[in-house]
């Protein structure tokens, strides 16, 4: 038992002290030493940060270049795969290159006012300058979704800068280093995204899920069923942390586990280029008009070049409609004189019929009044008759002599 | 089988081999991420490491192991010093192993490796997540595990094979 005990220690001491001829260090003080570094890394002094720094420039233009030859069996495989998808690609992007055309001046019309606005609500306006940035580095881990790019704090990129493959969002800056950052890629387990999602406006938080896809999470029960699928996700702006209306993915409901997901629209292992946007906040004083003048003029141009369209087919319209109204009231008029005879000749008729029945009813009258005279007149004393030409003896002849009722 | 003149600068490149791989898998990471195989990873430098700690300690220098172990936290974006721990850790155990082992046998030396690496995913997710404060999906750690294990005993092949070219 005892010397089982001896064994284990001396071949515990063995393996962490002994150092044999050709190593310098024991592997105790390594591990010491990488303990070290991981305190040392985790703190932020400006030595540390500037060796860093330093070691990350060194080892991610080495990786760049170690990286060449895997690049290119990466990037054959890859072509390979582009060139047997050629021709249904060149169908699916014409008819969307159609869409997009077509789209593309109401955009313009959206974007210009949307400035307009901003810089009314925020008194400065945000000059976004989009710089080119190589990807040197994209070397997945497994656990952790983060691209390296070529351009650092030389060309004035931050923590935070969005990162854009065309105009979709694709992540933010974690690091920065002189020449080059590193992003951190939307699908990465620590990376979340208030969006936006239409229809509905629902607002909701998008996490990766470490994989290929975003998951939505944090939205209010209720606002579940409002979602639909291939609904549009973008950045809401909340929290500022992504400008908003930038386009992120649409909602993918087909997921088995009931959670709802959202496909990117960027493929984040294909990229080779991105775009950082750098921000500049300008505040628009007055002093500044010549300039500020300048730099909208081309928005303005736009805007005016539309409104003059505009006016001259509203002018043109009301030229058609102002002539039709011309034209209806004359015909209006027209009516009018037509309906004014038509009551006039109405009249006369209903006189004549009148007076034709007034006629007929004293024919009648003088008719039974030859016959019923002698019945209705009093010529005695006492007889019943009524005296000629009264209402009675009228009625009494019209009665055809019955006196009373 | 390869054969070369001893002091030769080829031969002293074919020494120095496992440590240029590892030099380049560190720099270049034997992902495989372009054939779009979900959950698919192995930790290569793992496997390379365990086996000449192990078979070869003699041509293997720990210092170099430490600096690759830095290189790979630079280009993965870890914490800097994680995986020269982890690797110092694995050449630890290895030279355990070696010590206390009389009759080398490839299938014990292949569970010893399993129980190694799942100690030091296991620690690294653990200082992940409670000191830096990463989310971190478990289910990729244990998977690369997996693939990790698995692929050990096809390269310890290919290894065994060059440390024979090496004695011939």
């Amino acid at each position: 038992m005892a010397e089982s005990r001896d064994d284990f220690i001396i071949a515990i001491r063995s393996a962490f002290l002994k150092k044999s001829t050709k190593q310098k260090f024991s592997l105790l003080t390594l591990v010491f030493f990488s303990i070290f570094i991981i305190v040392l890394s985790s703190l932020n002094f400006k030595a540390i940060s500037v060796t860093k720094s330093v070691i990350k420039e060194i080892v991610y233009r080495s990786s760049f270049i170690v990286s060449i030859p895997e690049n290119f069996i990466k990037s054959s495989y890859l072509n390979l795969n582009e060139y047997t998808n050629f021709y249904k690609d060149y169908k699916i992007t014409k008819e969307e290159l159609d869409q997009l055309k077509s789209e593309n001046i109401s955009t313009k019309i959206i974007k210009s006012e949307n400035e307009e606005l901003k810089s009314l609500i925020d008194g400065y306006t945000i000059t976004s300058n989009k710089i080119l940035a190589k990807v040197i580095v994209d070397h997945e881990s497994p656990f952790l979704r983060s691209i390296i790019i070529n351009k650092g704090s030389k060309e004035k990129i931050k923590i935070g800068t969005n990162i854009y493959d065309r105009s979709y969002l694709v992540g933010r800056v974690i690091e920065v280093n002189y020449t080059n950052s590193r992003v951190l890629l939307l699908t990465d387990l620590n990376s979340n995204i208030p969006v936006s999602i239409t229809p509905g406006n629902v607002q909701a938080i998008v996490v990766g899920n470490g994989d290929k896809k975003g998951e939505i999470r944090y939205i209010k029960n209720d606002l579940v069923n409002k979602i639909n699928d291939k609904g549009i996700a973008y950045t809401s702006g909340t929290g500022s942390i992504f400008k908003s209306g930038i386009p992120v993915g649409t909602v993918d409901l087909k997921d088995l586990s009931e959670k709802i997901l959202i496909n990117f629209y960027s493929d984040f292992t294909q990229l080779k280029y991105v775009f950082a946007e750098i921000d500049e906040l300008i505040p628009a004083p007055a002093e500044n008009e010549e300039k500020d003048q300048i730099e909208v003029s081309n928005t303005e141009q736009i805007k005016l070049d539309i409104i003059s369209d505009e006016l001259q087919i509203l002018e043109e319209s009301n030229t058609k409609f102002l002539e039709e109204n011309q034209q209806l009231n004359t015909l209006t008029n027209e009516l009018n004189k037509q309906i004014e005879i038509l009551k006039a000749e109405n009249n006369f008729q209903k006189n004549v019929i009148q007076q034709h029945n007034l006629d007929q009813e004293e024919l009648e009258f003088l008719r039974l009044n030859l016959i019923y005279s002698s019945k209705c007149q009093s010529k005695k004393l006492f007889s019943t008759g009524f005296k000629v030409g009264t209402p009675e003896y009228r009625k009494c002849i019209m009665q055809k002599g019955k006196i009373g009722d | 089988m390869i054969r070369f003149q001893k002091k030769n600068l080829f031969y002293k490149i074919y020494i120095w081999l496992p440590i240029l791989v590892l030099f380049l898998s560190v720099f270049n990471e034997f992902d495989f991420n372009y054939l779009n195989i979900d959950y698919f990873s192995f930790n290569f430098p793992f496997i390379l490491i365990f086996y000449f700690a192990l078979k070869a300690y003699q041509r293997f220098d720990y210092f170099l192991v430490f600096l690759a172990g830095l290189v790979n936290d630079t280009v993965v974006g870890l914490p800097l010093g994680l995986s020269s721990l982890s690797y110092i850790l694995i050449c630890i155990f290895a030279t355990y192993l070696r010590n206390i082992t009389i009759s080398p046998n490839l299938m014990k030396d292949w569970f010893y490796f399993l129980f190694i690496i799942s100690l030091i995913n296991s620690i690294n997710y653990s200082v992940l997540f409670l000191f830096f404060s990463y989310e971190l999906d478990i289910t990729l750690f244990i998977v690369n595990n997996f693939f990790t294990f698995l692929f050990y005993i096809i390269f310890s092949i290919f290894f065994k094979r060059y440390l024979k070219s090496l004695d011939d």
